[in-house]
């Protein structure tokens, strides 16, 4: 395998040094890739040059992983031109992808957590046929050229660990191996540094910049701003599934690429919708929720939240925005009493809660269908969650199915659910239809609080728009509204007041204000200002 | 630079979450749709019989006559009598319905039990164990108290495997099958043991005075001056078809029950108490299997309980009765009838024609992929219609 690998290289490098003069490695011109109602890439360039680092930046949803995937061969775009060393190509699987020397490290590792690394490794060698071999199958042996390059990058990997006992940092380097081994000379990195600690981050560094001076080209997905600024070459900016601008890193800064990446935060008139910001609420009012140093792990005993404090009045809609996987999930189900909170307070009008008389708290939570729904139960049913166990719909143990029937069949007119019927499954509804049936069930409540998670993801805009409005009402009728949403547009349109959460810790900005380039800084992991690495 | 209104996801939304244009149907009652269900039974029999028929084929049984001898021996004929037969076949569904309602509700909670077999050997046990130790009570009382016993013995043996998968994260799969060896040989230790007959002729529990076990319920005029099998427990099992119909679908803890056996973290996010409902669930499945026991038991001549074979594995045969029955309690009448019927039928064929009575097996295996055959079928062509 080591002698076909040196042909491929060669040729590979001969006809990149040919092309090299005149054309970039990489041109991808006018990609668009829709998912229904939704524009993903709206006819996005994007050039990358042989030996670089390219960073690809851009909020959660503005196209950095679709157009990737699209580069890997795992998604088609719907229209659009790709060359590859100024000759077009076709990437239809990630096979063909790996052919032409792109490979992908994801950000989830597809690994397979039960086998050692030289299985892991082996498993992936395109030409090994071992099959069909006789004799005791040894994958370390299969796997030689994937250790190679590990022992070239300075890494000695433990052959025979299994990779379920590796720490996240290790794994990646599996991962990053894997990629080498096919011999790819342009690899695109998922936010590789999202699930590391800061010296495996400096280490990833490290190594990228030696991969690219050992010939390699690399595209980094990204959104944190001082590693684009502290590794990148060049920095290509995406928003809303459109590319904003593309400039070499020397010459940009962090407040500059903050506005190039939040675009003009705070103009709700994009949504449809105006916003109402009139009646500013007294935030020191008895009538609120409050938390205080609010301290909660996340599912594998890591602190995702480290002392957060907030306050939502009654009446009030409190925005919090930031990147996923800065402990919005575990800030929603903590609020809920759906996960332990290790220390810290919450109270409602003064009065601390979880506890036998406390709110009624309504959770929209973020993923309908594995929290929110019970799919082949019928859309009358998945309404009723919460009216089931209401004194007025029972009689002695029995349901009232009558009034239950009458109540989901009001549900459904009011909040303009489109199904045939009441007795269908809820998982024949389209998504929109089924998030407007956890509104509709969270709503009907009359909840004092309502915890609302990413409420229109994937929803098109004219769900959206309900959902926006009947946010809205609730809050009009005195709900004390958290509002946790990636999409920073949807806060400025709706919240009166509002946070970014990063690092497990919430700073508040000035919704109305919009200072794009504060609040790209937010997101972007710098709180304190202006400050860049350079 | 100009904006998109549209609201984005990062990775690719699933193709079903895209708003479709088209509204889904819904499947209402209506006439033709009564045809239509009426064609689709008719359909599933006519497959069954030819699959049956087929089968005796290969085996060199002549199929009419086999046909025949199912149908008389499951129904009974002019010349002997319908009732004989029939109440026969009862009591072989009797058994089989208590079990795969016992699946209809540990399944329908998402918790895929295996145990019907232990649950009902538990519950025959702690009759036999009571029948023992309590013969100072009167009669009617005493089988009463076994009857509770046997349902709170088999309750328990589910409950224990729904707290080893709540506490433990142990699956219900693997430890509902361990727990049936353990009643296995729990029976056969304490049969062989404390609970042998004092004779010590056979391996079985003593025989228990007539005035414990259930009255037949049909006079013997009706049938020629012959005893007919058909007893007490046989509507008793029956009342719980209902029962189980109403608690599963018109009570707030079978609605919960439904929510968790669909989405247990929907269930959990809607705040029902997965948790206890795990257990509970597991105990009322238990306890209609432990039901099974009893009702065997007291409906058997002599009322007592064998070291071994007790059950010829209807625990086991509940699954696939509960399954055929689409995991709904009528559904479950209807196919332990069907159940209970080729059971009597084949006794009858084994009997008067040379064949082999593991041929009940075959003639079962037939019945279940003759419905999963239709079903797939029936999937495959509403799945190209919708596309």
């Amino acid at each position: 395998m080591k002698a076909g690998g040196d042909v491929e290289t060669d040729q590979e490098s001969s006809r990149r040094s040919a092309a090299e003069s005149s054309d970039p490695l990489l041109q991808m011109q006018g990609i668009v890739k829709r998912y229904g109602a939704t524009t993903a890439l709206n006819a996005v360039d994007f050039e990358v040059d042989a030996g670089e680092i390219h960073a690809l930046l851009g909020e959660n949803g503005a196209g950095k992983t679709t157009l990737m995937h699209i580069l890997a061969g795992l998604t088609r775009p719907d229209a659009g031109v790709l060359c590859l060393r100024g000759e077009p190509a076709v990437l239809p699987s990630p096979q063909e992808a790996r052919r032409q020397g792109i490979a992908m490290v994801h950000q989830h590792f597809m690994l397979v957590p039960a086998f050692t690394i030289a299985e892991n490794l082996a498993m992936d060698t395109p030409r090994s046929p071992v099959m069909f071999r006789p004799g005791p199958y040894r994958p370390e042996q299969a796997a030689q050229g994937a250790f190679e390059k590990a022992a070239s990058l300075g890494w000695n990997l433990p052959t025979n660990t299994r990779v379920s006992e590796l720490s996240v940092g290790t794994q990646q380097r599996v991962e990053i191996v894997k990629a080498l081994a096919t011999e790819a000379r342009l690899l695109i990195f998922d936010e590789p540094t999202a699930v590391l600690t800061s010296r495996e981050i400096e280490e990833l560094f490290v190594m990228l910049r030696r991969l690219r001076d050992g010939g390699s080209t690399i595209i980094l997905i990204a959104h944190k701003l001082a590693e684009i600024l502290a590794v990148a070459d060049r920095v290509t900016v995406l928003r809303r599934g459109n590319r904003v601008a593309s400039a070499p890193v020397a010459e940009t800064n962090a407040p500059q690429l903050a506005t190039w990446m939040t675009g003009t935060v705070g103009t709700p008139s994009v949504m449809g919708i105006t916003p109402s910001h009139a009646a500013a609420p007294n935030t020191s009012s008895p009538n609120s929720l409050t938390v205080e140093e609010l301290t909660v792990s996340g599912d594998r005993g890591e602190q995702v939240l480290r002392g957060l404090s907030l306050t939502a009045s009654k009446g009030e809609i409190f925005g919090i925005g930031g990147v996923d996987g800065n402990g919005q999930s575990e800030l929603a189900e903590a609020l809920t009493g759906l996960r332990r909170i290790q220390s810290g307070r919450m109270a409602w009008k003064g009065e601390a809660f979880p506890s036998a008389s406390g709110p009624r708290i309504g959770y929209i939570p973020q993923d309908r269908r594995r929290m929110g729904l019970a799919p082949t139960m019928t859309v009358g049913e998945n309404l009723l969650f919460d009216a089931v166990r209401e004194k007025p719909f029972r009689r002695g143990p029995f349901l009232k199915k009558k009034a239950l029937r009458t109540l989901a069949e009001s549900l459904i007119s009011a909040f303009d659910i489109r199904t045939s019927s009441q007795d269908i499954p809820a998982s024949a509804l389209s998504g929109g239809n089924q998030q407007k049936i956890v509104v509709a069930r969270v709503l009907r409540s009359a909840p004092d609080i309502i915890v609302a998670m990413n409420p229109t993801r994937g929803l098109d805009i004219g769900a959206t728009r309900f959902v926006h409005q009947q946010l809205r009402a609730a809050r009009d009728r005195g709900t004390a509204i958290v509002l946790i949403s990636t999409d920073l547009d949807e806060i400025a349109a709706l919240a009166d007041r509002a946070a970014i959460l990063t690092g497990g810790r919430l700073t508040e900005y000035d919704v109305q204000a919009s200072d794009s380039a504060q609040i790209g800084l937010l997101l972007g992991g710098v709180t304190t200002g202006g400050d860049s690495p350079h | 630079m100009s904006e998109r209104p549209e609201p984005m996801s990062e990775t690719a939304p699933a193709p079903a979450d895209v708003d479709s244009p088209t509204l889904p149907t819904s499947p209402k009652r209506s006439f033709a749709g009564i045809v239509r269900g009426l064609l689709v039974a008719a359909a599933y029999l006519l497959g069954f019989v030819l699959l049956l028929m087929l089968t005796f084929v290969v085996l060199r049984i002549p199929p009419l006559v086999a046909l025949h001898s199912l149908w008389t021996g499951a129904f009974g004929d002019a010349r002997s009598g319908h009732l004989p037969a029939f109440s026969d076949t009862l009591i072989e569904t009797t058994p089989l319905l208590l079990t795969s309602l016992g699946v209809v509700v540990s399944w329908r909670a998402g918790l895929f039990s295996i145990g019907g077999e232990g649950q009902l050997l538990v519950g025959a046990l702690a009759a036999t164990a009571l029948a023992k130790y309590g013969t100072n009570l009167p009669a009617p009382l005493l089988t009463l108290l076994m009857i509770v016993s046997a349902g709170a013995a088999g309750g328990l043996w589910g409950a224990l495997a729904g707290w080893l998968r709540v506490r433990r994260n142990v699956q219900e799969v693997i430890s509902t099958i361990m727990l049936n060896y353990v009643a296995k040989f729990l029976v056969s230790w304490l049969v062989l043991g404390v609970l042998q007959e004092h004779t010590y002729h056979n391996p079985q529990s003593e025989s228990l005075p007539n005035a414990l076990l259930f009255t037949r319920l049909l006079p013997r005029q009706w049938s020629d001056n012959s005893q007919t099998s058909l007893h007490l427990g046989v509507p008793l099992a029956f009342v719980f078809v209902p029962v189980i119909a109403l608690l599963l679908f018109r009570t707030k803890f079978g609605f919960a029950l439904r929510v968790m056996g669909q989405n247990p973290d929907a269930a959990r996010t809607a705040k029902f108490p997965v948790d206890r409902m795990r257990v509970q669930a597991m105990a009322l499945s238990g306890a209609l299997c432990g039901l099974a026991g009893v009702i065997e038991l007291l409906g058997s001549a002599t009322g007592s309980l064998p070291a071994s074979a007790f059950s010829p594995g209807w625990g086991y045969t509940a699954v696939p009765v509960a399954l055929l029955g689409g995991l709904t309690p009528m559904g479950a009448l209807f196919s332990a009838l069907f159940f209970g019927a080729l059971t009597q039928g084949c006794r009858n064929l084994s009997q008067f024609q040379d064949v082999p009575t593991v041929l009940i097996y075959l003639v079962q295996a037939m019945a279940v992929l003759a419905v999963v055959g239709a079903r797939a079928w029936n999937a495959r062509r509403t799945g190209k219609e919708a596309e």
